[in-house]
């Protein structure tokens, strides 16, 4: 670890003190509400879609984009079309994708924070380290295809070297990006084995 | 890695990853990408100083590591850092070693170095098509071309085996044909290892062509017999037209649980190959690695003897390409490395891997030489000698003459018989995959059958009951067919069930028949019926009473034939069986696979037990998700004590999940399946 880095654990952890656990908790229940509310409605709206293809066709597919996306099986049942697939975060995104990411949800992460912890809101940052990002996906046959759908999660698998609390969402915006690289993957897999493919 | 797909440019986002094009690496300048996978990147780059094209793999798993901003790669968090360094050496070291072995039929390592806190291999570019392009394109190929790829691959992995190392993905991606038709051995996937310390291995192995201790183990029961099983997997995918089953589904016929075995490649290639070859292919496919031939010496024994045209290569290229040193084939006996080992030496090799070659897993080339098949397309066009060639399209020649032509020439008739050979071999992958299904299909319409039975008989039992008693009157024997039941007999075989618990009815209905007062028969039934078999749930009550007496062997053979039948209830009782080793050894990972199977079914009961299972993790890893869809169904098939561990499970999974878990369960109670 660099001088740097532990200085600013140091700093860290003194701000730290200086909240209480009150004020962690509350900070943290905020931007959880916050990113859950955001991550429901990014589902919502870009978590399923459907495609004209069989089950067995979708179920395939999937498994492929998403081992091709460095993501690795934790479970499966082809039989029942769940699909249950792992890896360290910021896997599927990219480092940069990650910090990209950041960029665009820390703003809005520190602001709820700060109400709670004050000063201390401006050392928040978003660590993949530890982290794990866990996909589930179904694929369900319905009269008009095969509707394949995605949630996303986030598994701490080590503390953070922060010390910092973690929230149980991933960020929204990485979420957003997430999916648009699973389903571009997936499109481009049916593509390429010759079925149509037809989009919700 | 994709090695047969066409290069993408590497800016973009096809390979953010990777380094651009113009990118020096000492006297190598980067060119395009040839491919990416979790273990790294394949470039294609132009050697400046000897101004010829290579092949370069960088080691960048991205899993562990990713790409900076000045270039160099890094470990992704201080706890990957140790896994990327045992990785990148394993990667540096192997190479090294596969550097020494220059044989024409083994990728070619030029150079290896570290940069960018990673490391490079150099090797040769290579130009062809890959086994598996050009089965695809003829989907089979005829015993003497399959031997002339075969032999010389074996000569050169018998080398690599005796230098203590496996290949561990053997399949026709990796096996390129050269322009000059001699075959190479590609992707000696070191990478592949530098994650092959982490929990699953799914993602690293082929289906079809790994076996099933590369599934399961880390490495200890893998050896020369690991890569015997690629090789015979790749044999037949050469007669069959299709990938053998996967070890995965394969382990699960052996264990009953499904009717999905592997057609050996003697019925799948009888009459096309000779017996030799089909025996040796299913040899090397035997499902457990102590069955199979032990290492290339032994399996080359029993391999067809190479004929002497045999030795010509598949695709003799007319114009001999950039790099191909000594790219010729050699025949087995030639090779000075190809001496078999005595007995005494095969079992001590056989130890020596066992006991300590585990860990020394293959390495060092990692994925692909340059296989730049759109740039080999219009070589194949170039006349060649070999019957291989015959078949390949020449499209800037005209149009082949008219029927009404002189009589075909000898080259014409080798290609159409070629052609037909193919056309035959196409047919009779058809014809099996036909007969599968309609064996399927018989198998369903024989349980129908057997089922409308029962209802048949089912419904005539009532009525038979009062036309009896008014034949009779109140003095008549009290034999009614249909209430009559013998005693169940023990069942003593699982093969013959039925015929067992069956055997005292015919006796129990001629009884009327002895009887003197006037024959009531000809009344009840005119027809005699033919012997009942017992119902389902005569036979289900039958194996309930064998397990409570503690009869389990009668209770299996019983079960066993049902639940293969797909009935749910004689499944769940199996499983339970399984799962508290009555009759059988305990196996929680079978109880599970049959509750599972059981609850796709509809069984309550085994909805409820897999959700138990999966939330606990008891013969699988813990999963709330697929215990939360199991115990929902449980609830909707009204077992009340799965409500608590569904409210359980559902707490500690996102709304997001529930809801889509829930819809999974719905599809589950839906389905007929």
């Amino acid at each position: 670890m660099t001088a740097k880095a532990r200085g600013g654990l140091a700093l860290v952890a003194l701000l730290a003190g200086c909240a209480s656990d009150d004020q962690v908790r509350g900070a943290l229940i905020d931007v959880n509400n916050e990113f859950r509310q955001q991550y429901e409605r990014i589902l919502a709206e870009n978590g399923t879609r459907l495609y004209k293809v069989k089950r067995q066709e979708a179920f395939n597919a999937t498994r492929i984009a998403l081992t091709r996306l460095a993501m690795r099986i934790g479970g499966q049942s082809e039989e029942l079309g769940y699909l249950n697939v792992f890896a360290p975060a910021p896997i599927p995104l990219t480092p940069a994708e990650w910090q990209q990411a950041a960029e665009l949800d820390l703003p809005k992460l520190r602001e709820l924070a700060r109400k709670h912890v004050g000063l201390m809101a401006y050392f928040v940052k978003f660590e993949p380290e530890g982290l794990e990002i866990v996909i589930n996906t179904t694929t369900i046959e319905v009269p008009a295809g095969t509707e394949v759908s995605l949630t996303m999660r986030m598994r701490e698998v080590s503390p953070p070297p922060s010390g910092m609390p973690r929230r149980e969402y991933p960020p929204p915006s990485a979420v957003r990006m997430g999916l648009d690289k699973i389903w571009r993957e997936l499109e481009a897999e049916l593509k390429a084995s010759g079925v149509a493919v037809k989009q919700r | 890695m994709p090695q047969g797909e066409p290069a993408k440019t590497m800016s973009g986002n096809a390979f953010p990853d990777a380094l651009a094009p113009g990118y020096r690496l000492h006297w190598y300048v980067l060119e395009q990408v040839l491919g990416q996978g979790g273990f790294g990147i394949t470039y294609l780059a132009r050697d400046t100083n000897l101004d010829q094209p290579v092949a370069i793999k960088e080691y960048l798993p991205v899993e562990v590591a990713g790409r900076r901003g000045d270039a160099s790669v890094r470990a992704r968090t201080e706890e990957h850092a140790e896994r990327y360094r045992w990785g990148l050496d394993r990667f540096i070291r192997e190479a090294r070693t596969l550097a020494r072995f220059d044989h024409p039929n083994i990728v070619r390592v030029l150079s290896v170095f570290e940069f960018n806190n990673t490391a490079y291999i150099v090797m040769r570019c290579e130009r062809g098509e890959t086994l598996a392009a050009l089965l695809e394109r003829r989907h089979a190929l005829p015993e003497a071309e399959l031997m002339r790829v075969l032999m010389p691959i074996l000569d050169g992995l018998e080398l690599v085996h005796n230098a203590g190392f496996i290949h561990r993905d053997i399949k026709p991606d990796n096996i390129l044909i050269r322009d000059d038709g001699s075959p190479v051995l590609l992707d000696f996937g070191s990478a592949r290892y530098a994650l092959g310390r982490s929990r699953t291995v799914t993602i690293l192995v082929a289906p079809g062509y790994a076996p099933f201790e590369q599934y399961y183990s880390s490495g200890e029961n893998q050896g020369p017999w690991t890569d015997v099983y690629g090789l015979g997997a790749t044999c037949y995918r050469a007669i069959a037209g299709r990938a053998p089953l996967d070890a995965i589904t394969r382990s699960k016929g052996i264990l009953g649980s499904t009717k999905e075995v592997l057609v050996p490649a003697t019925a799948v290639g009888s009459g096309r190959y000779s017996d030799r070859l089909l025996k040796a292919i299913d040899h090397a496919l035997a499902f457990a690695e102590n069955e199979r031939p032990q290492n290339i010496a032994t399996w080359r024994q029993e391999l067809p003897p190479i004929t002497s045209g045999s030795a010509t290569p598949v695709a003799p290229q007319a114009v001999p390409r950039m790099t191909s040193p000594a790219a010729t084939v050699t025949a087995p006996a030639g090779a000075a490395d190809a001496s078999p080992p005595t007995p005494s030496t095969a079992e001590r090799a056989r130890r020596t891997w066992s006991s300590t070659r585990g860990p020394l897993l293959w390495g060092g080339v990692g994925a692909a030489a340059v296989i730049i098949v759109l740039a080999a397309a219009p070589w194949l066009t170039v006349r060649r000698d070999s019957v291989a060639d015959k078949t390949v399209s020449a499209p800037e020649k005209p149009a082949p003459p008219p029927p009404a032509a002189p009589a075909p020439s000898r080259p014409d008739m080798d290609e159409r018989l070629k052609k037909l050979e193919d056309q035959i071999a196409h047919g009779q992958q058809l014809l099996e995959e036909e007969r599968t299904k309609l064996q399927a299909e018989r198998d369903k319409l024989e349980h129908d059958l057997e089922e409308m039975k029962r209802r048949e008989e089912a419904q005539a039992k009532p009525r038979a009951k009062p036309a009896v008693q008014t034949s009779r009157g109140t003095t008549a024997p009290s034999a009614p067919v249909a209430r009559v039941e013998p005693p169940a007999p023990p069942v003593a075989s699982p093969r013959a069930p039925a015929p067992a618990a069956v055997a005292p009815a015919p006796e129990v209905r001629a009884e009327p028949a002895k009887s003197p007062s006037p024959p009531p028969v000809a009344v009840v039934a005119p027809p005699p019926p033919p012997p009942a078999p017992p119902t389902t749930s005569e036979l289900l009550a039958r194996a309930d009473s064998a397990v409570a007496r503690g009869a389990y062997d009668d209770a299996l053979a019983i079960l066993k034939p049902l639940a293969e039948r797909q009935n749910a209830r004689a499944t769940v009782k199996l499983a339970n069986l399984h799962l508290d080793g009555k009759g059988v050894e305990r196996n929680d990972q079978e109880a599970l696979r049959l509750f599972s199977r059981a609850a796709s079914r509809g069984d309550g009961e085994a909805q409820f037990k897999a959700g138990e299972m999966y939330a606990v993790g008891r013969g699988t890893v813990q999963n709330n998700f697929q215990a939360y869809v199991y115990l929902s169904a449980a609830v909707q098939s009204g077992v009340q004590a799965a409500k608590a561990p569904q409210e359980r499970v559902a707490a500690l999974l996102q709304p997001a999940e529930r809801a889509q878990a829930a819809k999974l369960a719905e599809t589950l109670m839906r389905k007929d399946r």
